[in-house]
């Protein structure tokens, strides 16, 4: 068999698993909830590996692999952050709070909780828009990555692994809602691990060990085994901030707390959701390695499907696509559900007043699913360079719009409304303006934004007055 | 030079990985003698 049947037979039974599990779900969908956080009945396991799951898209695994290559080892440190601050400590300071506060307030969504939270349209509008716009942005840098690695595996036009990855997502996710996102993203999970283990076994033995891969690194440039390497100080800090501290925002990866079954399982998914995280660092090592194989790729971004070509068997590059493949849908698909509550419960329905049956909430929520899904397929197909940066841009922009208010609306409670409108506004603004100007001494946009947003929450909350005290009860407490 | 020809600074990215597997378990383990039986 050819290695393009390969590929072509496990991606067709992994894809049709996956519409499998959207139908299944689908039968579950009684209301609005159910489409959303799937009714809040999802067990540990399934959570936290879809969290991890959701957290490494292929933009992670092609555009870390890209990064490995481009700066070297030194590009370890982003994976290993990522598995402290984006997974353990994420799950240890937001998990249980998140899930309390908003099973309490009964929100569905990160702006349905700030709304809630401060008691405030604006702040319900702003992050509805932020999320809605700019997780399309990411798909785009998702779907561009499925896209590269279809080119390069399976020779298919690049468009063309765009539109089949993305038309697969879109079925399954307005099929089975949440329910599915989280199913899928759990089967997934293991398929990227075992595509991300085989790869790294291949790559090590390929080059003759670690210790080797480093010697030959080593020799093409000192500075591409050493912390901060080529890259410098400010790059790989800010990069790897953005990418860690910055999931905290994320709505895509918080709504996981919304939906687990109970606070007392968050203490299994925390060590699950870490241990799986872990393989965070594999790209970084198999991109690094790429390095010393493959001296002369013109596109960094190409470094780990390359790899895969050469030091896999056709099962084993079928088995790494396939992972690569899941990395990127388990997000996008999670983006979908996002993007339709913004839209659906915080916008028509919240924002606007329109009431909805349960039923029509479901199909207008299934139908702004499968616009998005069209309208990010539409974009990738003719794609900005440079996978990771274009992430990253809007990973700062949600984060810097989302991340104090949150984070400081679960721990404290003399941030006023106006106190938390004004740090969001400020946080946007500035991560924007920030990157618009290009970004400045290597700084990613997410810092000056995240320390703009703090300033602005700390020195309006002091000058507005607080919010009422039942309020603040029945938010910290239960009781009003 | 750390293992594997790796210099310590960068070796330390592997032992931060480890390090974070073992906060989460000492976290898991303190927490549920602590907090017993809430939902």
């Amino acid at each position: 068999m050819s290695p393009s049947a390969v590929y072509g037979l496990v991606l067709a039974l992994y894809m049709g698993m996956l519409v499998a599990v959207g139908w299944v779900t689908s039968r579950r969908m009684r209301g609005d909830e159910d489409y959303y956080l799937g009714g809040r009945t999802i067990g540990p396991w399934v959570t936290s590996l879809s969290y991890v799951a959701a957290y490494f898209s292929s933009v992670v695994i092609i555009g870390g692999g890209g990064f490995g290559y481009r700066y070297g080892m030194a590009t370890l440190w982003i994976g290993a952050i990522n598995v402290l601050v984006g997974c353990t400590l994420a799950w240890i300071v937001l998990g249980r709070r998140i899930r309390e506060f908003t099973g309490r307030l009964a929100v569905m969504t990160v702006p349905g909780f700030l709304a809630e939270r401060y008691r405030s349209r604006e702040a319900r509008f702003l992050a509805a828009l932020v999320v809605a716009l700019f997780l399309i942005v990411y798909n785009v840098g998702i779907l561009k990555g499925m896209g590269h690695v279809f080119e390069v595996l399976m020779g298919m036009p690049y468009w063309v692994g765009v539109l089949v990855s993305g038309a697969i997502i879109v079925v399954y996710v307005s099929l089975g809602g949440y329910l599915a996102v989280v199913w899928t993203g759990f089967l997934q999970a293991w398929v990227m691990g075992a595509g991300l283990i085989l790869l790294t076994v291949g790559a090590l033995k390929a080059v003759g060990g670690l210790t080797a891969a480093n010697a030959a690194l080593a020799s093409v440039n000192p500075e591409l085994i050493r912390t901060p390497g080529p890259w410098g100080w400010a790059g790989l800090i800010s990069f790897t901030f953005v990418f860690s501290f910055g999931v905290w925002g994320m709505p895509q990866l918080v709504v996981r707390f919304y939906s687990i079954r109970s606070v007392r399982l968050l203490r299994v998914g925390t060590v699950v959701a870490t241990i799986g995280g872990s393989m965070a660092v594999l790209p970084y090592l198999v991109g690094a390695i790429a390095r010393v194989l493959h001296p002369d790729l013109a596109n960094p971004d190409l470094a780990i499907p390359t790899l895969t070509k050469h030091v896999l068997s056709p099962w084993g590059g079928a088995i790494f696509l396939a992972g690569v493949i899941a990395a990127g849908m388990s997000t996008f698909a999670s983006i979908l559900i996002i993007t339709s509550g913004a839209v659906v419960r915080d916008v028509v329905q919240k924002g606007l007043g329109r009431r909805l049956s349960d039923r029509s909430a479901v199909r207008a929520s299934r139908s702004v699913s499968i616009a998005v899904g069209l309208v990010s397929v539409a974009i990738a197909i003719r794609p900005p360079d440079l996978i990771l940066v274009l992430t990253a841009f809007s990973w700062a922009a949600i984060a810097a719009t989302c991340l104090w208010p949150l984070l400081l609306g679960l721990y404290v409670r003399w941030v006023t409304r106006a106190g938390a409108v004004a740090s969001m506004i400020a946080g946007l603004v500035t991560a924007l303006v920030w990157t618009g100007i290009g970004s400045p001494f290597g700084v990613h946009g997410f810092i000056p934004g995240m320390a703009a947003s703090l300033a602005a929450l700390v020195t309006v909350s002091r000058a507005t007055p607080r919010l009422p005290e039942h309020h603040l009860e029945r938010v910290f407490s239960g009781e009003a | 030079m750390g293992p594997f020809g790796t210099p310590w600074m960068t070796f330390a990215a592997w032992i931060v990985t480890g390090c974070s597997v073992l906060l989460s378990i000492l976290w898991a383990v303190r927490s549920s003698r602590g907090e017993g039986d809430d939902r």
